[in-house]
């Protein structure tokens, strides 16, 4: 089943169209990547199925109800989680603050579940357990993205958007996160990813859909994509290709 | 001493109670607002043509002038600030100054220089008695409604989900939307609240004058706005810390240097504070470092 379908959605800012018609299908349970270089509109992708960019024609459903007109908040309400870009913990929150925000329609719809969701979190994340009290921005970038995803997982959504959240942690910060977002889709939550580093991206998503300014051009399970295709349609070269290429034989390996 | 105490715990009340309004909305959109003194003297005329004009009880009349206040704050937020949303908070404090003039030339339009006057449950003269000095019930009711205020709504917002999410909007508005939160709904009200707040302390501190005339709360107000950078802007209880330092340090002034025969000696004692706390916590990361620097011994 379909959790999450974009048809024909163009969108973009003023005068400037980014994307063109953009078609995307996230099955239940799936991690869909979104792979494209600079200016493709990955973000502008992730911002539009969030509702904060308005998409201008076609539509957006998600769970059989078109949301193509609803605001962001209620799109959260409906069960949509989110990790944004460059992490946005709350720096001046502590951790078991910015959780119980993460929490906050959950709680609304309620509360009593709260105490119970949070433990498994905590379980699920020892560290952020050993750190409740800390303010989030005095924790290192792993943890940080460790806390953005558990935020997003403590309001117990159906999809979780996920974007860019390799971008500024280092290869050590990157291992951890993998494991991290590993532990999500172990979970079975449904989960786009929209990533600049293709070879991080590859050694997590199921599908590959890749974006060329502002129209996905290639859509294929990860475990029928090459060198070539990479190649192709991202414009990066060989030698990357190469690169991210590795990834993906560590993906077929598995 | 015990006067002084008193003199400056009164001023101190009136102050916080701005203070906090202001520190709410700065916690919660960083905009410093200027308008906080002319909504408290326009409330205390829509309580005057209730009580004073058409006989309404003070009850009914203070509570209309906080409601149309409350309102007020409302319509600015979606009528003007929502639209600067994108521009620097500074624009939206210009905003703030537009606001609290076009208040003023409102004012003066319909009243002229003329003092109002507004009929109070109570009145200055009787109350209590601390060393000389008449403390009135409802002078006593701003300095503990402002503390209640200002430790209060801290732990309104540090314990409640909306109060954390005021706090979230601040630090980042985006993220704070992708948690499910409306922040325009967060900053609704707190517009409403910060305009209500101003005509609760115009209310508290009205009797302490007993006549409204144009401007009449906007003096006090720059007490609030120095009280509530005194307390760092962003901490309520700071505010009403700020309020207090400011309030007893304009007493002891009063009392000490009067002979001297300065005008204006109270203005002189908030810009000095100001200038030295602002001073102080500028420079005080770099004493902070040269402290904790290691004694470098050459021999």
């Amino acid at each position: 089943m379909t959790t999450l379908q974009l048809v024909e959605v163009t969108a973009g800012f003023g005068a400037v169209t980014v994307l063109h018609g953009i078609d995307l299908d996230v099955k239940d349970g799936e991690i869909a990547g979104v792979f494209g270089l600079n200016g493709a509109g990955k973000s502008v992708t992730m911002k539009t199925i969030a509702g904060i960019v308005p998409a201008r024609s076609g539509q957006i459903w998600f769970d059989g109800v078109d949301i193509t007109r609803l605001d962001a908040e209620s799109r959260v309400e409906m069960g949509m989680g989110h990790v944004p870009q460059g992490r946005q913990v709350f720096a001046n929150l502590t951790v078991e603050e910015n959780l119980r925000l993460g929490a906050y329609t959950l709680r609304r719809r309620d509360k009593s579940r709260y105490p119970a969701v949070l433990d498994s979190v905590y379980d699920r994340f020892p560290v952020l357990r050993e750190r409740r009290t800390q303010k989030a921005g005095t924790m290192s970038g792993g943890q940080q993205a460790s806390l953005a995803v558990a935020r997003a997982l403590v309001n117990e959504p159906r999809l979780i958007l996920v974007d860019e959240p390799s971008a500024g942690l280092s290869p050590k910060m990157q291992g951890d996160l993998r494991e991290v977002l590993q532990v999500v889709k172990d979970s079975g939550v449904t989960m786009v990813l929209v990533e600049q580093n293709v070879a991080f991206g590859l050694s997590l998503v199921d599908t590959a859909n890749l974006l060329q300014t502002g129209v996905v051009v290639h859509t294929a399970p990860v475990a029928e994509l090459d060198e070539d295709t990479l190649a192709t349609h991202l414009g990066i070269g060989r030698v990357l290709a190469g690169a991210t290429g590795s990834a993906l034989t560590a993906r077929k390996k598995r | 001493m015990l006067q002084v105490l008193a003199i400056g715990l009164i001023s101190a009340g009136i102050y916080a109670l701005f203070a906090v309004g202001i520190v709410l909305v700065y916690r919660g959109t960083k905009v410093l607002t200027f308008a906080g003194g002319e909504v408290g003297t326009a409330a205390l005329y829509v309580a005057a043509f209730l009580v004073t004009d058409h006989g309404m009880p003070w009850v009914v009349g203070a509570l209309a002038a906080v409601l149309i206040a409350a309102a007020a704050g409302l319509a600015f937020e979606a009528g003007l600030v929502r639209w600067s949303r994108e521009a620097d908070p500074v624009v939206t404090s210009i905003l703030t100054v537009a606001l609290s003039a076009t208040i003023f030339a409102t004012e003066f339009n319909l009243h002229g220089n003329n003092p109002t006057t507004l009929e109070t449950p109570v009145r200055i003269g009787s109350g209590l008695d601390v060393d000389g000095v008449i403390v009135s019930p409802i002078q006593i009711a701003a300095i503990v409604v402002a503390a209640l205020l200002g430790f209060g709504l801290q732990s309104f917002l540090r314990r409640t989900d909306f109060g954390l999410a005021i706090l979230a909007a601040a630090d980042d508005a985006p993220a704070t939307l992708l948690v499910g939160v409306r922040v325009s709904r967060i900053r609704l009200v707190l517009w409403a609240s910060s305009f209500g707040l101003a005509a609760v302390a115009a209310l508290l501190v009205e009797p302490t004058v007993g006549f409204i005339t144009p401007g009449y709360a906007s003096t006090l107000y720059l007490g609030g706005l120095a009280a509530a950078v005194i307390g760092g802007l962003d901490s309520l209880p700071g505010a009403v810390v700020g309020a207090t330092v400011l309030g007893l340090a304009q007493a002891f002034a009063d009392k000490y240097f009067k002979g001297l025969g300065l005008s204006g000696l109270s203005y002189v004692v908030t810009l000095t504070l100001l200038l030295v706390v602002l001073l102080v916590r500028s420079y005080a990361p770099e004493i902070r470092k040269r402290l904790a620097a290691p004694v470098e011994v050459t021999a």
